[in-house]
């Protein structure tokens, strides 16, 4: 099935990768992962908040994660995302992917 | 898959799935600017800056939601276009598939519709799960000297054979009756009934033969049953000077009374007694045996009433078996539990009735059966040839499975770069195979549309032929939702079956070649053959079932009857029933026949107190053991005969005279006796002037003549030359009827003149069964007609589809060919080798079919065995035939593709490359 590309990203699918990532760490919340990838980037990527929502449907729907009704470290309502066993196989994919991809573009800027 | 399951599960739960959403995005901008606040921004500017961040959430809630809603339905939207605009575009394919599709799902459907309601439909009561049907078992009563030891000694029903020589009947005598019914604790109701044959019922002066049910008081209780107007019979009515009152069926009330309510209170008689109409039954009540529908049910003391002091008898005679009986379990008791309950009671009672050590050895013993569906008289008789119709129809369908699936192949090979093209372009396969699969689909459920209307046709035909052309038949096929169920289930399953394989291939990655030079294409030619060899083994099997079938009606048709078939009118009179009483009954008969044989056209008449075929079933009023002197006759049959029966049954005349006028009651009692008979009993001496002695009746017959031999019963059952004691009708107080006019033309056209003379001598007396003599032998082979037919019809149709699988193989080997074929050609191949090239190949395929499929149909065919007659299931010249007419086909659906090779130009086919 085809995939429009993520229009905000410097890296198409790499919201996804990104998202997986955070929850492979803990479960959280969507404005939780947020702050997170925010946070431990250093703020250096600044993820469009609203786009979070569609790639958090998309990656459910393809059984990656699933969410589920609970309460914030604020102890409010909200969904909590988790990751589940073939989201994690994913991740390691597009983590080696990905790291063939810098890696390959690192040679290229290197490169005489 | 998982992904599409999920996400119609999320489409299911959509509304949800928002809500959860939208509170989800809520909470992130009241988050951000509860942090931003906290950054020391004013709160209304930190609302701002949150949904600036965010960006434009309703977009985005539309975004996510598109996500799981929208891509959905608009793919398969698009799908069915597509596929739809693929088929319009192949409009020969397209009509062919859909049309062989109908007819092997429509064939599947109306063999199946007739199978629900012979064979798995309930009675139409409340819960009839709960019923349950009393029956018997024992070994066979006869000892080995043919001599009849058991305690049944005489029964009004059927028995039937069980396995290893078990009899197994439904009759109970009505003492076993009153004793299972006392304190049952398994059945809350036990109720009882009997067939009371055909009688004449007289309403505001008009007779007609109605078919009588007698039911006990708890009959109607017992089934749950609801009155259409009226009240049913209840435990009051059923007692010997209870007021006779009756129950009519919705049919008759309709007829005579001009609906329900008006039939209440209504006087009727019946067999010239009166009873008084009480109600009447629902529509849809037929009683408790789909093959007999009532027209009147009384209760079972009115037999005392109608059937006199025989029928008193009866009643106190624990060793004559003539009542049926049903029973309604318990909530929440099991049929072991109630088997358990009154096997031992049954034992104890029918132990008491034994009264030698013959007797004692083989009691019956009480079984059990589910009644939900009724009696199973039917069942027993159709349940195995249905299944074999099915077993046909439904390899018919495989067949033609096979054979779209071949065409979808060759198909996917024009296809191929179409394909690649889009599985290059990123179209994932899955997408791809889901495409072709709602396509093939789609075809299928056209057939299986355009099937339903076969069907409904072929319900019609079937239900025609089943009946016998019965007038009264009460079989009610019908396309119903659990029909229709069956057959939408059945095009799905079909159009994944024909469309998974050709999907599969024509997608595999080995495809990619395919962008490059457009050839290609093994594994496709193989699986292609295996299809068409499939498609060989099927059709034939169908093939030689079929010859089995023509071959066993072929049998029958050459069976020597011993007496007339054609041109002779048959149809029975009662007038007993209508009131006419001995002496004069005899004379009322007489007159008839002369009257009739005044009619212009008719060229002769005679009486005899049945048919030839039936008599087995109808007895005369004489019979039972028979002596020559001392000597027992064994295994003769008794016809009541009028004067010159045997000559209007061209039945020739070895000695002395028959039956004729001088044969009146007063004069002296005459037979006639068959050839068999008189060579068995008397040897060489001449029997004419010997006597008969009948021994129950205590009447000695003087043997008058002898006849040649004649079958009696059915052509499959009956004897072919049976023995057989003509007495003369009008000496042994005769009941019903049956008279033979033969005619010159169609016997059916007198008919109405035949109403009419009976109508003028006594309109209380009604005219049934009037039948040509011809149609009443061929219904008594009705099934083995039908078999024949049919599936001589399946043939035809097995063996068109296989050639079209062949031709299409074959023709698409020639096409992946040319180039070959060009070369061998101009290095001087002549026509006749290639022609002879591709032949073979088709004789190969043919082979290696017949090779699978002969040892199959000779095991399969063993199945048939009960099915046929004079005809062995491993007949060598059916077998032979069979594969003969296969290949001859083979060859000529294979000529056509070889004789397109042998013309190829090699000059063009070498430029093609």
């Amino acid at each position: 099935m085809g995939r429009k590309p993520q229009k905000n990203d410097s890296l198409p699918g790499s919201l996804d990768m990104l998202i997986l990532r955070t929850l492979s760490l803990r479960d959280l919340h969507g404005y939780g992962i947020v702050q997170f990838i925010q946070q431990s980037s250093g703020d250096e990527l600044l993820v469009e908040e609203g786009s979070l929502y569609p790639a958090l449907q998309r990656l459910e729907l393809n059984g990656w994660i699933e969410g589920d009704w609970g309460v914030t470290a604020n102890n409010r309502r909200a969904r909590i995302h988790k990751i589940t066993a073939a989201g994690r196989k994913q991740l390691a994919v597009e983590t080696k992917q990905y790291a063939k991809l810098t890696l390959a573009i690192a040679r290229v800027m290197g490169a005489e | 898959m998982t992904a599409l399951l999920r996400r119609l599960k999320y489409w299911f739960t959509s509304s949800q799935r928002s809500q959860a959403l939208r509170e989800e995005m809520e909470l992130h901008l009241a988050e951000r600017a509860a942090e931003l606040e906290a950054d020391g921004m004013p709160a209304d500017r930190a609302r701002a800056e949150a949904r600036r961040r965010f960006g434009d959430v309703s977009r985005k809630h539309e975004e996510s939601r598109e996500i799981w809603m929208t891509r959905l339905l608009p793919e398969l939207a698009q799908d069915i276009r597509y596929s739809l605009r693929t088929m319009a575009g192949n409009k020969s394919f397209t009509a062919l598939a859909v049309l062989s599709l109908a007819l092997g799902i429509g064939a599947n459907t109306a063999i199946y519709s007739l199978m629900e309601s012979i064979l798995f439909r309930s009675l139409p009561v409340a819960d009839p799960e709960s019923l349950v049907v009393l029956n018997w078992t024992s070994q066979t009563p006869q000892t080995a000297d043919k001599d009849w030891v058991h305690v049944v000694h005489g029964v009004q029903g059927t028995l039937w054979p069980g396995g290893k020589g078990a009899l197994v009947s439904g009759m109970f005598p009505y003492g076993a009756f009153e004793t299972l019914r006392e304190e049952n604790p398994v059945f809350s109701t036990v109720f009882g009934y009997f067939n009371g044959q055909k009688r004449n019922l007289a309403i505001r002066g008009q007779a007609m033969s109605a078919s009588v049910e007698y039911v006990t008081g708890d009959y109607f209780r017992g089934l749950a049953v609801a009155p259409a107007a009226g009240r049913l019979i209840d435990s009051k009515d059923d007692h010997p000077s209870a007021t006779a009152v009756a129950v009519i069926s919705f049919a008759i009330s309709q007829q005579r009374f001009g609906g329900p309510s008006n039939a209440i209170g209504q006087p009727i008689l019946i067999d010239k007694i009166p009873f008084t109409v009480v109600g009447v039954a629902p529509p849809e009540f037929f009683g408790v045996d789909p093959v007999v529908s009532p027209d009147l049910y009384l209760p079972l003391h009115t037999n005392l009433l109608v059937e006199g002091a025989e029928a008193a008898r009866r009643y106190g005679d624990d060793n004559f078996y003539w009542v049926e009986m049903m029973g309604r379990l318990h909530p929440g008791v099991t049929m072991a539990q109630a088997q358990a309950a009154l096997g031992p009671r049954f034992h104890q009672w029918v132990s008491a009735t034994a009264t030698t050590d013959g007797e004692r050895a083989k009691l019956p013993a009480l079984v059990l059966n589910p009644g939900a569906a009724g009696l199973g008289s039917l069942r027993r008789e159709y349940s195995k040839p249905l299944f074999v119709l099915l077993a046909m129809v439904g390899m018919i369908l495989a067949i033609t499975c096979a054979n779209i699936a071949n065409l979808l192949l060759a198909r996917a090979a024009a296809r191929r770069r179409e394909m690649a093209v889009r599985l290059s372009l990123g179209a994932g396969r899955f997408r791809i195979v889901r495409q072709l699969l709602t396509e093939s689909v789609l075809l299928a459920s056209l057939g299986g549309v355009f099937g339903i209307l076969f069907a409904i046709w072929g319900v019609q035909t079937l239900t025609f032929l089943f009946s016998k052309g019965q007038e009264d038949f009460t079989l009610h096929a019908e396309l119903n939702w659990s029909v229709l169920a069956v057959t939408a289930a059945l095009s799905v399953v079909c159009g994944l079956l024909f469309g998974l394989v050709p999907a599969i291939q024509s997608t595999s990655p080995d495809v990619m070649p395919a962008l490059k030079n457009g050839r290609g294409g093994g594994p496709r030619r193989r699986t292609q053959q295996i299809l068409v060899v499939a498609q060989i083994a099927g059709s034939f099997l169908i093939l030689f079932a079929a010859g089995l079938f023509v071959r066993t009606l072929d049998n029958l048709h050459s069976v020597q009857l011993g007496y007339a078939r054609e041109n002779i009118l048959l149809f029975s009179l009662n007038a007993r029933q209508a009131g006419h009483r001995d002496p004069e009954i005899a004379t009322f008969y007489t007159d008839l026949r002369k009257r009739f044989e005044a009619i212009p056209g008719v060229t002769s008449a005679s009486l005899s107190h049945s048919s030839i075929l039936s008599s087995g079933r109808t007895r005369p009023t004489i019979s039972g053991a028979m002596k020559v002197g001392p000597v027992a006759i064994d295994g003769a049959r008794v016809m009541a005969a009028g004067p010159r029966f045997l000559t209007n049954m061209q039945i020739p005349i070895l000695a002395g005279r028959e039956i004729d006028d001088r044969d009146q009651p007063g004069a002296p009692a005459v037979a006639v006796i068959s050839e068999r008979l008189a060579q068995t009993y008397f040897g060489k001496e001449n029997p004419v002037g010997r006597r008969i002695t009948f021994v129950e009746a205590k009447r000695d017959f003087e043997i008058v003549g002898v006849s040649a031999n004649l079958r009696n019963g059915g052509l499959k059952s009956g004897e072919e030359s049976a023995m057989t004691v003509f007495v003369a009708l009008p000496q042994i107080s005769p009941d019903g009827v049956t008279y033979a006019l033969r005619t010159a033309g169609d016997p059916l056209r007198f008919g109405r003149n035949v109403r009419e003379i009976v109508r003028e001598a006594d309109p209380n007396v009604p005219v049934t069964n009037v039948v040509t003599q011809a149609a009443e032998i061929d219904r008594s082979i009705s099934r083995e007609i039908l078999f024949a037919r049919l599936c001589a019809g399946f043939a035809v149709l097995a063996l068109l589809t296989a050639c079209v699988g062949l031709y299409g193989t074959m023709s698409y080997s020639v096409a992946q060919q040319v180039g070959e074929i060009g070369i061998r050609m101009a290095l001087g191949a002549q026509r006749g080798v290639v022609v002879w090239m591709v032949l073979r190949r088709v004789l190969l395929l043919a082979a290696v079919g017949l090779a699978i499929s002969v040892p199959a149909a000779l095991g399969g065919a063993r199945l048939l065995k009960s099915l046929l007659f004079g005809t062995q299931p491993n007949d060598p010249a059916t077998l032979i035939l069979a594969g003969v007419v296969l290949l001859s086909a083979a060859i000529l659906a294979g000529y056509a593709p070889a004789r397109r090779a042998s013309r190829i130009d090699p000059l063009v086919a070498l430029r093609r490359d």
